[in-house]
């Protein structure tokens, strides 16, 4: 044949070939493909559980800031609560005060005034006491002296 | 100047006194150019007069030899590399995983790209065929010697400088694209490949022609006395791995890229019949 084309020895050719091929594919293209194949899984699914892995790390920040903002919130309502309390038990505690105050002044005065009733009456029944004496003393006086004179007038007129 | 250094220049200047000496003497006139170029060169493609003898039974090329010797010599490291080193492979490859994974990875990718439906058994095909041809092609640089029937010294070719073992690849080659069509698009996929009918011979030949020039060029640079010295080591070396490099390459893809679109799911066409009735139907 021309250019030494020879039949039988290209089907030798071929023979070889696909021995050769056979060997290559079962015994060492499969076995290496396989190992890549695995150890691109094996990075794959690890690089699966490090995305899974930070999406819930994010979900969970966004989750802590979110009760962050909620407690700051709560904490600003409760403040506000507490303010407000506070103020009104201050303008209670106010009003009690001036309430009692009120009282203390209206029971003070009431004391005083019945203090200044009992004493103008103990005034008055000690100013008719002294009324009394001095009646009595100046009645005693006036007596004496009328006697005298008319013990002395009596004296008198025996003499005479 | 330090001492290394004067020793280094003048070792540099004995080398080339040493080669032009030698190449004096090489080149003084009748030095031993015996056969014609003509010969040697129509040796080197037609391998008629070479033969060599197998075991008394059958006379074969020594390009056949020498893809015997290949296949063993990749069958054996083969069979070590699958008993002592990938039951060792690691998740971090040491040089020789990692240049095994580079290799199957690259033909692996090569298929995947062309061929994107099925990539397991093209990817294993276009890896022995890959390495076949590199391996083969650098197998010349070796310089083994066989024994013709004549009683001549040869010195190995690459397997597929022969014109028959370019042929049993490319038809080969053909083979698995006829057959990928045919596995996944049926008769129809077989068809669609014999199409390209001329592919085989295409294949065939490309590969031939590139190996065999590599293969000319270097006997014509062997051949006179003035450019075998010194020359051929680079041109010899380059050449021989440059073209083992692009062949396997050029191949491997040509087998991929074929293989793919025999291979690929056809979409059935929609009759033009029955895109009238669909906007008859959406009108009423």
């Amino acid at each position: 044949m021309p250019l030494n084309i020879d039949i039988q020895q290209i089907l030798l050719h071929m023979l070889n070939f696909v021995i050769l091929f056979a060997v290559m594919y079962f015994v060492l293209y499969k076995p290496v493909k396989a190992f890549i194949d695995k150890r691109d899984a094996c990075f794959r699914e690890m690089e699966e559980k490090a995305k899974k892995d930070l999406d819930e790390a994010a979900a969970a920040k966004d989750e802590y800031e979110e009760k962050l903002r909620g407690a700051a919130e709560e904490i600003r309502t409760m403040k506000a609560e507490a303010q407000k309390d506070s103020r009104e038990d201050a303008d209670k505690i106010r009003s009690d005060a001036k309430k009692e105050a009120k009282e203390i002044l209206n029971v003070a005065k009431l004391k005083a005034e019945h203090d200044t009733e009992v004493m103008i009456k103990n005034a008055n029944s000690e100013i008719c006491e002294l009324a009394q004496q001095a009646a009595g003393k100046f009645v005693i006086e006036n007596t004496s002296d009328a006697y005298d004179s008319f013990i002395e007038s009596a004296n008198d007129a025996d003499e005479d | 100047m330090s001492k290394k250094r004067k020793i280094v220049s003048l070792a540099v200047f004995g080398v080339i006194i040493a080669a032009l000496i030698a190449g004096i003497v090489i080149t003084a006139p009748h030095a031993g150019i015996k056969e014609p170029i003509n010969e040697v060169m129509k040796d080197a493609v037609l391998h008629e007069t070479g033969r060599i003898d197998i075991f008394g039974k059958i006379q074969v090329n020594p390009a056949l030899v020498s893809a015997w010797i290949v296949t063993g010599i990749l069958i054996v490291f083969a069979v070590i590399t699958r008993i002592f080193f990938i039951p060792k492979f690691t998740q971090i490859p040491g040089r020789f995983q990692y240049l095994l994974e580079r290799g199957v990875g690259l033909f692996t990718g090569l298929a995947k790209q062309n061929s994107p439906q099925k990539t397991q058994f093209i990817g294993g095909y276009i890896f022995t065929a890959g390495v076949y041809i590199f391996i083969g092609t650098i197998f010349e640089l070796f310089g083994f010697q066989a024994v013709t029937v004549s009683g001549f010294s040869i010195s190995l070719p690459a397997p597929l400088a022969d014109i028959n073992g370019a042929i049993a690849m490319g038809f080969f080659s053909y083979g698995v694209i006829l057959f990928g069509g045919l596995v996944n698009n049926g008769i129809k996929g077989m068809l669609h490949a014999l199409k390209d009918f001329t592919l085989p011979v295409s294949m065939s030949f490309r590969l031939f022609g590139a190996l065999l020039s590599g293969a000319l060029v270097t006997e014509l640079v062997y051949y006179y006395a003035l450019t075998s010295y010194v020359v051929p080591v680079i041109v010899g070396v380059l050449f021989t791995l440059l073209h083992a490099l692009i062949q396997a390459y050029v191949l491997t893809m040509l087998v991929s890229i074929f293989y793919g679109e025999s291979s690929e799911k056809k979409e059935k066409p929609v009759r033009p019949e029955k895109i009238k009735k669909e906007k008859r139907r959406k009108t009423v």
